[in-house]
């Protein structure tokens, strides 16, 4: 049921770069606000639906995405700022931080989410990282993940459980989880480090 | 903790998924700008985004994409298709081409200035509309500060359940470079939760809005605080005091 996203996200990556949107952004031109929804409107939609599995909750939370990046890009560096993936991350954040809201666990975490989406974080990331082939990597190596690797990915990723949450979830001992975050962080690694560096 | 051992870290904590003593500890490393860590947590965070898109495709909504823009006050402009967008273009081009024909001794940039104006004015347009909208519906309660005081700030902040929190305000001198005012809705136990960034006016005025459902239930205040321009994530120096909400 994954991946059906990848035309999307290659269609995004192809851009060049994003750095006159960004200074449109923040000129506060209000055609660079149709411009960035346009290019990661659908991308954000996604991600959040996946995680809040809500329709109606999914609407609200892209538009309190697409707010904070509104509000946060005068901060953005448009020469070394990576855009694409500081949306995802705000989207991915917020459907985290909604869902953490959900289910009483709104806990110090969200202040970590707050500071882990900084427009500061997000300069000088490693641009190989952000290139359609290394995204088939990831994909590919995604899917060699065991099934155990996967579910603990997938609690991280989507829903932001913390080791202790996920043994608690899968009824399982705190170690073993441990093993199968580490194990599955390093296949994924492991994988794009190949690529990187051939 | 060494580098080495906080390295398999690097993905769990952009991701906030840490346990609090793990992230205090990358914290460390983080600020003091590690140069083993840093690194690897900037290649966690672009990993992150990626792996994050592995979810199925999903259509918004097409009305999403004028919520959304009328939810940061732009221009509502509907999205035309590669025709459309030709027509214009080709449109605005013929323009273009009598427009300098006749006023050739319009500069560049008094065109450019005007534009820049046209689409300002769209966007205040825009916002009052937004901003009517919120006002005119019935659940709307409205709460007045700096009532009396000259100099300080004064205004109104405007909360409804369904919608979200307005405030207006006046005498409000915009921020400084590098600065800017941000909101904080104030829970009636817990810590201020941010709620949007905003740079008020030339004449002091200010409004902003933060859209989406908010539970009076559980909300005591609303206050506004001049931050540095990324925001914070908690309030640094209070320029409206907490407006009390709670019970509207």
């Amino acid at each position: 049921m994954f991946f059906f996203l990848l035309p999307v996200l290659a269609a995004v990556l192809r851009f060049a770069n994003d750095s006159d949107l960004i200074r449109r952004l923040k000129q506060r031109e209000p055609q660079a606000m149709a411009d960035l929804y346009d290019r990661y409107g659908r991308l954000a939609y996604a991600v959040i639906y996946r995680i809040v599995r809500n329709a109606a909750a999914a609407e609200d939370l892209v538009q309190e995405s697409f707010l904070r990046i509104w509000n946060r890009v005068q901060g953005f560096d448009e020469q070394k700022g990576a855009l694409g993936p500081w949306v995802l991350t705000v989207a991915r954040n917020r459907a985290i931080d909604y869902l953490r809201s959900l289910e009483g666990r709104l806990t110090q975490n969200a202040v970590a989410l707050e500071k882990l989406e900084s427009p500061g974080l997000f300069m000088d990331l490693e641009s190989e990282i952000l290139n359609i082939d290394r995204v088939r990597v990831l994909r590919e190596a995604f899917e060699k993940l065991n099934p155990n690797q996967r579910i603990v990915i997938e609690l991280a990723y989507y829903e932001g459980l913390s080791q202790s949450e996920m043994a608690e979830r899968m009824k399982q001992p705190l170690g073993t989880v441990k093993t199968w975050v580490r194990s599955a962080l390093k296949v994924l690694r492991d994988e794009l480090g190949e690529a990187i560096s051939v | 903790m060494s580098c080495e051992e906080l390295r398999d870290l690097y993905e769990l904590y952009a991701l906030g998924a840490l346990e609090a003593e793990e992230t205090a500890e990358l914290d460390a490393h983080v600020a003091r700008n590690c140069p083993t860590c840093v690194p690897g947590l900037k290649r966690a965070l672009a990993t992150n985004a990626v792996i994050a898109s592995f979810v199925p495709d999903v259509e918004p909504p097409s009305r999403l994409r004028r919520k959304v823009l009328a939810g940061v006050g732009t221009g509502l402009s509907p999205r035309w298709g590669w025709m459309g967008a030709w027509a214009t273009a080709t449109a605005a081009l013929l323009a273009g081409v009598l427009w300098f024909g006749i006023e050739d001794r319009r500069t560049a940039s008094e065109l450019a200035a005007t534009r820049q104006q046209v689409a300002m004015t769209q966007m205040d347009l825009a916002r009052v509309q937004q901003a009517l909208q919120f006002l005119d519906e019935p659940e709307t309660k409205q709460v007045g500060f700096g009532a009396g005081q000259p100099q300080p700030p004064r205004g109104n902040v405007f909360v409804n359940p369904n919608s979200g929190v307005l405030l207006i305000a006046s005498n409000l001198p915009p921020a400084p470079a590098g600065k800017i005012y941000e909101m904080w809705i104030i829970p009636k136990s817990g810590a201020p939760k941010p709620a949007g960034l905003f740079q008020s006016q030339q004449n002091g005025s200010a409004f902003h809005l933060v859209p989406g459902p908010i539970d009076t239930s559980v909300t005591a205040a609303v206050a506004v605080s001049i931050e540095p321009e990324a925001g914070s994530a908690t309030p640094t120096k209070i320029v409206i005091p907490p407006v009390a909400v709670g019970g509207m």
